[in-house]
């Protein structure tokens, strides 16, 4: 699940600042669960902005909407059949990066403003903990680590490890973070498959890192290429 | 309805379910935890018109249903309704009149709680009534049966005087079958007739000596000379024959007319007893005497007096056909108790002899062609109540003639009378032991009773109504069956939130992924309410809507009082209804919104109070020790630290938002309300 965290309050006040009608728009899928961009957190951060702008003697309107996914163009385009989007002079988006960009897409003449950093691809650790898990660099090697991720769980992203600054299965970087290496030796040590970490993994393809990246399944048309025929 | 249907569609909860006239049960406990109390009887009075009788001497089968008894001890639901419907507003309630009258007079034949029943439905349904009753006074059993110190005879009279008050006539000292036949009665225009004459007539004990001797008396006969004042003559060493409520009423009067023994006799043992489990306690309590398995043989006189009972000990065999084992007497064990009086209680059936020709009887019992409609071989003459069934419960009778008005109703207005298969009774679902151990137990209210000694010098009734304070706590007892989480499966993400942060565990995972949550093990605390980050679980006690709307109608009815403060109280606190009164003189500013548990209240409440016009929020939490759910206050308290800061960061003082705990007694501390009036007035404050 993508992770996000919802931005300091006067970050979003600054970049509403001079506009009347606001809409802030939440999403309904991974920034739900995370606590940052739901319903909840839509409410909250209407009230939030009510008061303040109230307080400073400005008469704004300010109104919620919750889509399922913000990643999906479908939803999007509904939303402008709830809502009549040219009342707006800003909408706010509760959603990770790549929905408040597809909703500046769709509605190009609004500012579309985030309300939330997106952090990190992760995990629910607890209640209202996560945790990352991934950096999706395309070159996936958990097959060979215990499925314990090197590149995210160790701060160095070493593919060969553990490095001499592993004390006590803690990491030089933070001690507070166990050394990922460590976990993966005893995982595999667990599994009774040590061989594998004398195995030496090589270096990352960083070519397939190439932003932006695009994924096509094989089945459907490529982007960018048209008119191809599919067999 | 079937038992299908309820399993699937309807949730009743098991009190309501057990109850013969559906009582919402908890719907009443809520509102007296609520502090509600005029609305609590309002809810009961609705649909019982004898509430204060049906609170003393209602023998409750919804306590038995009731799922706090898996728990600890299930709610005292009686002394509940005794006190909801004894309190000082009893005065204040008002039955919804018919517009208009339907100009049709229905005859009901019998004042006891089937016919007063009948009476109080058909006059609010616009119809004529008349009661016609034999005896001088009204009320049947209730008033010449149940003994004073059980059911004191005002309560009675204040009762029937209610729904005399509809509008009900009443014909005393008229016996129908003797002056008027039942025929008569529809010659003097009565479209419609409901025989409720009860079981007045005792059981003969079929022994030797039973007709020979002064002082063999029967139980009903006895009771009506005690009831009507009559000062029967009593003995000194008194055997009661029978197990049944009559039989325990029966000697409990008799030690207060001063006899020096009391000797129940029973053939079965304490198990079988048919008679209240408090009631045969109490009758213990105070001095009578129970030989069980036990069947008297022979009366002995002397001159023309009892002098003695032979009895004979009895083993149990195989169970009849009601399911209670056989008795069989052992050969040989016969003994012999000096007695100078003996009771036959074993059992009534109706005085009908005098309908004698019209209407059919079956087993000494009015035959009804259907249970549920109620009518005789005779059309237009209903029946219903121990007449038909035999000595029952006041609540059966009652329950009979809320029937018989709906089909008199029915039959007047030309309609086909209800049929209905007997509701099956449904047992209680279990809950699991894993739940029951992660239930806060909280101990049942102990009744408050006379000493034994101050019982017996008269007939005052032995049970107090139930304070305020104990009743709002038994009240609080109550596990909300039915009325917790709901999951809305269009929004549900499968997120596994409510999973994490049910105290309970109560939500579980499906095959299928999706989160199910049992309705009738929920006990509706509300956490996942609040914590479900789509918003796709609600709840029925307190929906979060609910709480939303009580914060703007509260600041919409503010005397702009400064500084405005929603306060939110915890019902599980120690505080009585007039706590909130003087809170409302003192600080006419706090606009109190009273929730089940601060767990109820989100950030956005607190938010929506302050953007609605708040300018301080207060919230008053139990003390740990009344709260069912202590471990969700630390994430209440987290709730609350991250409220303050979502208002720090509009400048707000985040002292403006005081959280605290109730006093042991009492809703909250004036000086902690000052302090927070005075850091909102203070210098230097954004707003």
């Amino acid at each position: 699940m993508i992770v996000a965290t919802r931005k300091p309050f006067t970050e979003i006040k600054d970049l509403v600042s001079g506009h009347r009608k606001i809409l802030i728009v939440g999403c309904g899928t991974c920034v739900s669960v995370c606590l940052a961009g739901g319903e909840i957190e839509v409410s909250i951060l209407a009230s939030q902005l009510r008061i303040a702008l109230g307080l400073e003697g400005d008469d704004v309107q300010i109104d919620e909407a919750i889509v399922e996914r913000q990643c999906n163009r479908e939803f999007l385009v509904l939303l402008g059949k709830k809502k009549n989007m040219t009342d707006y002079d800003v909408i706010v988006s509760m959603a990770c990066g790549a929905g408040v960009q597809l909703l500046g897409d769709v509605y190009d003449q609004k500012p579309v403003v985030p309300a939330l950093n997106t952090v990190f691809i992760g995990i629910e650790e607890g209640p209202g903990i996560w945790a990352e898990r991934c950096q999706s660099c395309g070159n996936c090697v958990l097959g060979e680590t215990g499925d314990i991720c090197p590149i995210t769980m160790c701060p160095k992203g070493l593919l060969n490890g553990p490095c001499s600054g592993s004390r006590h299965g803690r990491c030089e970087v933070n001690p507070e973070i166990e050394c990922a290496w460590v976990k993966i030796y005893d995982r595999l040590a667990a599994r009774g498959d040590l061989e594998r970490i004398s195995k030496v993994l090589p270096p990352r393809k960083n070519s397939r890192r190439a932003h932006p990246a695009v994924a096509t399944h094989e089945a459907y048309k490529r982007r960018f290429v048209k008119d191809e025929k599919i067999v | 309805m079937t038992k299908d249907e309820l399993s699937t569609e309807i949730k009743y909860p098991p009190c309501k379910l057990a109850c013969p006239i559906l009582t919402d049960v908890r719907e009443y406990i809520q509102l007296i935890a609520e502090r509600r109390f005029e609305e609590a009887l309002a809810s009961i009075r609705n649909l019982n018109p004898l509430p204060r009788v049906c609170g003393r001497i209602c023998t409750h089968p919804c306590e038995a249903a009731c799922k706090r008894g898996q728990v600890d001890e299930p709610i005292a639901i009686p002394a509940l309704k005794r006190f909801a419907a004894d309190g000082p507003w009893k005065g204040r309630y008002k039955a919804i009149m018919p517009d208009k009258s339907t100009g049709q007079k229905v005859a009901v034949v019998g004042s006891g709680p089937a016919g007063l029943a009948a009476a109080h439905d058909l006059a609010l349904l616009g119809h004529h009534v008349t009661i016609f009753e034999a005896l001088p006074v009204l009320g049947g059993m209730l008033r010449v049966g149940v003994p004073a110190y059980r059911l004191p005879k005002n309560v009675v009279d204040e009762e029937i005087q209610a729904i005399l008050d509809l509008g009900v006539e009443v014909k005393t000292g008229v016996r129908i079958g003797e002056e008027i036949k039942l025929t008569d009665l529809s010659e003097q225009g009565y479209k419609a007739v409901f025989v409720a004459i009860g079981a007045h007539k005792d059981r003969k004990l079929g022994i030797a000596g039973e007709d020979g001797f002064e002082g063999v008396v029967s139980a009903v006969s006895f009771l009506k000379a005690v009831n009507q004042g009559e000062n029967p003559k009593v003995g000194k060493k008194v055997a009661v024959i029978g197990g049944g409520n009559t039989a325990v009423d029966s000697a409990r009067c008799l030690l207060r007319m001063g006899a020096e023994t009391v000797h129940m006799v029973y053939r079965r043992s304490r198990d079988e007893m048919p008679a209240a489990k408090e009631e045969i306690e109490e009758a213990i309590h105070e001095g009578v005497q129970v030989s069980y398995l036990t069947s008297p043989v022979e009366i002995f006189g002397e001159d023309g007096n009892v002098s003695a009972l032979r009895c004979i000990k009895n083993e149990l065999g195989e169970p009849d056909v009601s399911g209670r084992r056989i008795p069989k007497s052992v050969p040989g064990s016969e003994f012999t108790i000096d007695v100078d009086m003996v009771i036959a209680a074993i059992g009534q059936a109706p005085d009908s002899s005098f309908l004698d020709n019209e209407l059919t009887e079956r087993d000494k019992r009015i035959y009804v062609e259907d249970p549920y409609a109620l009518m005789t071989t005779h059309p237009g003459v209903f029946a219903g109540g121990d007449a038909v069934t035999g000595p029952a419960t006041v609540v059966e009778a009652i329950s009979a003639g809320k029937r018989a008005g709906i089909s008199i109703d029915l039959y007047l207005r030309g309609e086909p009378l209800p049929t209905t298969e007997q509701m099956e009774a449904v047992e209680t679902a279990k809950l699991s032991p894993a739940l029951i151990e992660k239930t806060r137990k909280f101990a049942r209210c102990s009744k408050i009773s006379l000493p034994a000694e101050a019982r017996l010098k008269g007939f005052d009734e032995v049970d107090a109504v139930l304070s305020e304070d104990l009743a709002t706590k038994e009240a609080l007892r109550c596990l909300h069956c039915f009325l917790g989480a709901r999951i809305d499966k269009e929004k549900c993400i499968s997120c596994l939130t409510c999973v994490r942060v049910c105290p309970l565990g109560i939500p579980t995972t499906t095959k299928m992924g999706e989160i199910a949550i049992d309705p009738f093990a929920c006990q509706a605390c509300g956490m996942c309410v609040l914590e479900c980050p789509v918003r796709a679980i609600d709840i029925s006690l307190d929906p979060h809507s609910k709480i939303a709307r009580e914060i703007e109608w509260a600041i919409s009815r503010s005397q702009q009082v400064e500084p405005v403060i929603v306060g939110f109280f915890d019902l599980h606190g120690n505080f009585r209804s007039s706590d909130v009164e003087s809170l409302r003189q003192d600080y006419p500013n706090i606009l109190p919104v009273m929730v089940f548990g601060l767990r109820r209240v989100d950030t956005s409440d607190i938010l929506k109070a302050f953007e609605f016009g708040a300018d301080g929020v207060l919230l008053a939490g139990c003390p740990s020790d009344t709260d069912p759910f202590p471990e969700t206050a630390d994430r209440v308290k987290r709730r609350m630290a991250h409220a303050r800061t979502m208002l720090e960061a509009l400048g707000i003082d985040g002292a403006r938002l005081e959280v605290c705990d109730m006093p042991d007694e009492g809703l909250v501390e004036k000086e902690l309300i000052d302090g927070l009036i005075q850091r909102i007035k203070g210098p230097g404050q954004a707003r």
